[in-house]
């Protein structure tokens, strides 16, 4: 597994197919928090199992084969909608076979308030013709340029989401699809967490060795979170949709030594708990952002490697037999994971 | 390098002068600093390497530090897609073309418009002429006032540095050409219009982004404030502004002292420049005469509002002192007993005199006459004063095209004329607090009862207690404008305007209200034909005031609801119970919602709909655009941009159903794009419809 560090508009521009596209606003500061992060970028293969029936073709192999698969899947999907696929690439028309891991690192500064969000697209827009991480993607840039703007408000994280969403559906140019979502607001004015969660994604937040926080996982029913949408006409009725108002807001009192992780489902669903617990305490106080780094890269390889391994009884699989549903293994899935401490 | 460092390094002589604009420093100041940092600190760092040597000050480049004030944009205001906060700073997009959210575009949409004029023959707002053509179209108040190349948009911004001018680049990132006038303001405290364009430079530029720099006027002023005024006649589509670049030499210690000084006098001249008509500020005094401390002194007898009273005294005195050497200096003949010649330039044969005509025929040909002229004739002598001050004259008053020289003591010169006034627009007036409340009041108590029309758009003077006022005395008024007025605090208290009974016209673009007090005005004005209300915020519940207006205000004729939020398809469905509407502008409306059969029911009834807007109202369907296809037999213009999955058919069904469509908008359609770019022109020219596609490059 290689990381590369690039800038993440070639992230969108190479992975026109990607079912998930993130980005992270965070920020480093050398008085409070040191913060680093690591994006790692999967494209997992669960959703589109779901949306698009092509199970059988899944890889059973690791990481290491994720390309061959990914190959593989859009093929099927390529025959029954060519055209708007193509359409999708940017008129390349044919799919690009990426480094299907991307690692961005990228920081900013606003007065008081240090902000990181992550957004998990949904994939099966894409058996819509649409590229399921343009939405995501221009959410939370959205939400960078926002933060950066004058009238933030750092303890409404919800408003940010809002107004980013807003933003969304004013562009003339229609972007279409959904995504869950999940914001933190850092004001060091009070040391104060604001958080704004829809969906599955979420944070954790560790203090000496315990959970101190961690938002509520949002889901109208079994592997369906909530989610922001935008969706094209005729799909109103079928698409689920929620506004940035059915957003849980939370504030919380950090302190040094306290250890964020911010994360998709894909690091939820596969990790258990208590091996997160324990890679995030050791972390605590750390303000050397290269060991944050390869921390947050070990959590993001947990994640993979076990969402490949079908004999791995994950969170995710536990869940799922509570309600019935045989879902055995893992669940590939789009993996970002950013890590912060409180210092 | 930080910004905060150089600020300090400022001498100090200077920063006295920039507490001109205290306020206008802080509010962008953070987003600055956020591009600075984008930028890697480049901003202004170029100036700050030379600043040591500091005694003939140096040569500077700076990007717009903040916008004071704009007449509209594309986006909302709490929106970063399409405002006008979006030319601060350096360029995002500049060489790239195309249409970008990051970019500043106008749509002073459906404003009023020019009379037909020799030069403006082709009227319009935002782009072309399309907005003239519309049902909702307005004749603008007094248009001889207006300048060859009107203005219909602007926007004031700010620099972090005073500098003598050199040059000023616009960066034009779609669809070039717009900019007519580049206005920079001293330190003198007034506008000088340091550029403007020529019929030629208006002829359509190529659509590529550009970097537009004329040449501009030489002058010595100091300024950090610009203006620059839009004209979008020759336009294909929006125009979009990345960024302003404004270039010169800074003023080092020495010469801003110098400045100051130069600021003194001119200040005293500029007192006088106030009392008298609004031409002088911007005319070169030699157009006054050769007589210059005489025709001064005429001006002062005729115009300065407290010598009114002894100004005959003051004439005798003149007539008796000073007129032999008056008439020495100007080698013309005496004419006649009343002392003052006649400077009208051709003198007339000695027979006939002008003002031998009748009363009637030079009211007449007065009439014919701008503002500006208007007061200098009254400097000929007193017959033509009093011919010039007749008020029948100043029934329509327009300070629009005199935004830069609009003051108080104006107001209150005009008050004394204009006892018969019947429309008033003050548009663009008051910018930076020439323009008082009160006094603005006053007239409005003096003046205001006879008042039909009234025009308050972008009034920067405009306070909750003027607005009452107008609602307590135009209590005749037609038609109401008040569009981009300050929105905060909310302005509109509709309580006050609840005397308004005779409204036809009403318009509220880009200016916030509460629903409430909208709903009693609909209610009391059971005649409104037009009503725009695009930008009206998101307080408003759009489904009650259609409703309204279905109820109170069937004889509406055109509405506009562009960006309107919070209108559902319930609200759609009450609209088409309005069956003389012609105009209907829905943009950006309907967002969440499917249309269900709204607009079917909108079609069957409103058989007069010219033009219809349903811009980026993404529920719109297939079935919706045949009903289009099917109903839309008077369509005029038909706006289908950003809507996803119109297929060639339905386009193609609507352009041949729709006998009298002439502008179709299928920009940011999906489906539609470039390659189709040959058939568009194709189809454009069979049906001679004018098809907006976006090309993106």
């Amino acid at each position: 597994m290689n990381t590369l560090d690039v800038d993440f508009r070639m992230d969108i521009r190479g992975t026109g197919f990607r079912r998930t596209i993130q980005q992270y606003l965070i920020n480093c500061c050398a008085q409070l928090v040191e913060i680093a992060m690591i994006l790692t970028h999967e494209s997992g293969k669960f959703m589109c199992r779901l949306w698009g029936g092509t199970s059988q073709e899944l890889p059973p192999n690791g990481h290491d084969k994720d390309d061959d698969g990914d190959k593989g899947h859009y093929h099927c999907h390529r025959t029954t909608n060519e055209k708007k696929l193509i359409r999708n690439s940017g008129g390349e028309g044919d799919f690009q076979r990426l480094p299907r891991l991307v690692s961005v690192a990228c920081g900013f500064a606003k007065d008081q308030a240090y902000t990181m969000g992550v957004a998990d697209g949904v994939g099966g827009w894409r058996s819509f013709g649409v590229d399921p991480g343009e939405f995501s993607m221009f959410l939370m840039r959205s939400c960078e340029r926002l933060s950066l703007g004058k009238d933030m408000v750092p303890q409404r994280p919800d408003l940010l989401l809002a107004r980013a969403y807003c933003e969304l559906l004013g562009q003339k140019c229609p972007v279409v699809g959904s995504c869950t979502a999940c914001i933190l607001i850092l004001n060091r004015a009070n040391s104060t967490l604001y958080t704004a969660n829809l969906g599955d994604s979420g944070f954790l937040v560790v203090r000496s060795g315990a959970v101190a926080c961690r938002s509520l996982e949002q889901q109208h029913h079994f592997n369906t979170p909530y989610q922001l949408s935008a969706s094209p006409p005729r799909h109103h009725v079928t698409a689920v949709s929620d506004g940035p108002e059915s957003a849980d807001t939370m504030q919380f009192t950090v302190e040094p030594g306290d250890v964020i992780l911010l994360a998709t489902d894909g690091v939820y669903d596969n990790v258990p708990e208590s091996i997160l617990i324990e890679v995030l305490s050791e972390m605590s106080g750390v303000s050397d952002a290269v060991r944050l780094q390869m921390a947050a890269n070990a959590v993001a390889l947990m994640a993979r490697i076990l969402s490949f391994n079908p004999a791995h009884d994950s969170p995710f699989s536990q869940n799922a037999r509570k309600l019935n549903i045989a879902a055995s293994g893992g669940k590939p899935d789009d993996i970002t994971v950013l890590l912060a401490t409180v210092v | 390098m930080s910004l905060l460092a150089y600020a300090e390094d400022r001498d100090p002589g200077e920063s006295s002068d920039t507490e001109a604009e205290p306020d206008a420093l802080v509010d962008f100041t953070a987003m600055l600093r956020q591009r600075q940092r984008e930028y890697g600190g480049w901003f202004g760092c170029g100036s700050k390497m030379q600043a040591e040597q500091s005694d003939q000050g140096y040569y500077l480049e700076q990007y717009v530090l903040g916008v004071l004030d704009f007449s509209s944009q594309y986006g909302i205001d709490y929106s970063i897609s399409y405002t006008a906060a979006n030319v601060i700073g350096r360029p995002t997009k500049f060489p790239a073309y195309g249409d970008y959210p990051e970019t500043f575009p106008m749509v002073s949409r459906s404003g009023p418009c020019p009379t037909p004029f020799p030069f403006n023959s082709r009227p319009q707002r935002t782009y072309g002429d399309w907005w003239q053509r519309a049902p909702s179209a307005t004749r603008e108040i007094q248009a001889q006032n207006l300048p060859k190349l009107t203005t219909h948009d602007y926007i004031v911004v700010y620099f972090e540095e005073f500098v003598v001018p050199t040059e000023v680049a616009i960066f034009e990132t779609f669809n070039p050409g717009s900019v007519v006038r580049i206005w920079a303001y001293g330190l003198t405290k007034h506008w000088t219009c340091l550029w403007e364009a020529t019929e030629s430079d208006l002829a359509r530029p190529a659509l590529d982004s550009r970097r537009f720099a004329p040449a501009l006027k030489k002058t010595t002023m100091i300024t950090k404030t610009l203006r620059i005024d839009f004209n979008h006649s020759r336009l294909n589509y929006y125009t979009e502004i990345d960024a302003i670049m404004l270039c010169g030499r800074t003023v080092s210690k020495t010469q801003s002292l110098l400045g100051k000084q130069q600021k003194r006098m001119q200040q005293q001249t500029q007192r006088q420049v106030l009392a008298s008509p609004p031409a002088e500020a911007s005319d070169p005094p030699a157009t006054d005469g050769s007589g210059g401390p005489i025709s001064y002194k005429l001006r002062t007898l005729k115009f300065q509002p407290n010598c009114h009273e002894d100004g005959a005294t003051k004439l005798h005195d003149f007539i008796n002192n000073d007129l032999s050497q008056f008439l020495m200096d100007n080698s013309v003949k005496g004419g006649g007993d009343l002392g003052p010649p006649h400077p009208l330039p051709p003198p007339p044969p000695p027979q006939v005199c002008l003002t031998d005509l009748p009363f009637e025929i030079l009211l007449r040909i007065l009439s014919y006459l701008d503002l500006k002229s208007l007061f200098r004739v009254g400097q000929v002598s007193r017959t033509f004063y009093d011919i010039s001050t007749h008020p029948l004259l100043y029934a329509e008053l327009s300070l629009k095209p005199y935004w830069h020289v609009a003051s108080s003591e104006l107001l209150c010169t005009l008050a004394r004329r204009a006892t018969m006034l019947r429309k008033l627009d003050l548009s663009w007036c008051g910018g930076l607090g020439n323009v008082s409340p009160t006094e603005f009041k006053k007239f409005l108590t003096q003046r205001g009862d006879n008042l039909t029309h009234l025009r308050l758009n972008s009034c920067k003077f405009l306070n909750a207690s003027c607005i009452e006022n107008v609602g307590i005395v135009c209590d005749n008024l037609i038609e109401l404008s008040l569009r981009n007025c300050a929105t905060d605090p909310p302005l509109l208290n509709f309580s006050c305007l609840a005397n308004l009974k005779n409204l036809e016209r009403l318009d509220l673009f880009q200016t916030a209200f509460e629903t409430e007090l909208l709903l009693s005005m609909l209610e009391g004005n059971r005649k409104l034909k037009h009503l725009n209300l695009a930008f009206c915020g998101v307080s408003v519940n759009m489904d009650n005031v259609a409703a309204h207006l279905a109820t109170y205000n069937t004889q509406l004729i055109s509405l506009d609801l562009w960006k309107a939020h919070f209108l559902s398809a319930r609200g759609l469905q009450s609209l088409a119970r309005l069956h003389q509407l012609e105009e209907l502008d829905l943009g950006w409306c309907l967002r969440e919602a499917s249309l269900g059969d709204g607009l079917f029911q909108l079609l069957t009834n409103c058989p007069k709909l010219k033009k219809l807007f349903l811009s980026a109202v993404r529920g719109t369907t297939e079935r919706d655009l045949m009903h289009i296809a099917a109903l839309g037999k008077n369509l005029e213009q038909l706006d289908l941009m950003g809507i996803l999955n119109i297929t060639h058919e339905r386009a193609y069904d609507i352009l041949v159903h729709c006998p009298k469509l002439q502008l179709l908008d299928l920009s940011f359609c999906d489906n539609i794009m470039d390659r189709d770019f040959d058939l568009l022109a194709e189809w454009s020219r069979q049906f001679n419809v004018d098809i907006k596609s976006s090309r993106r490059y």
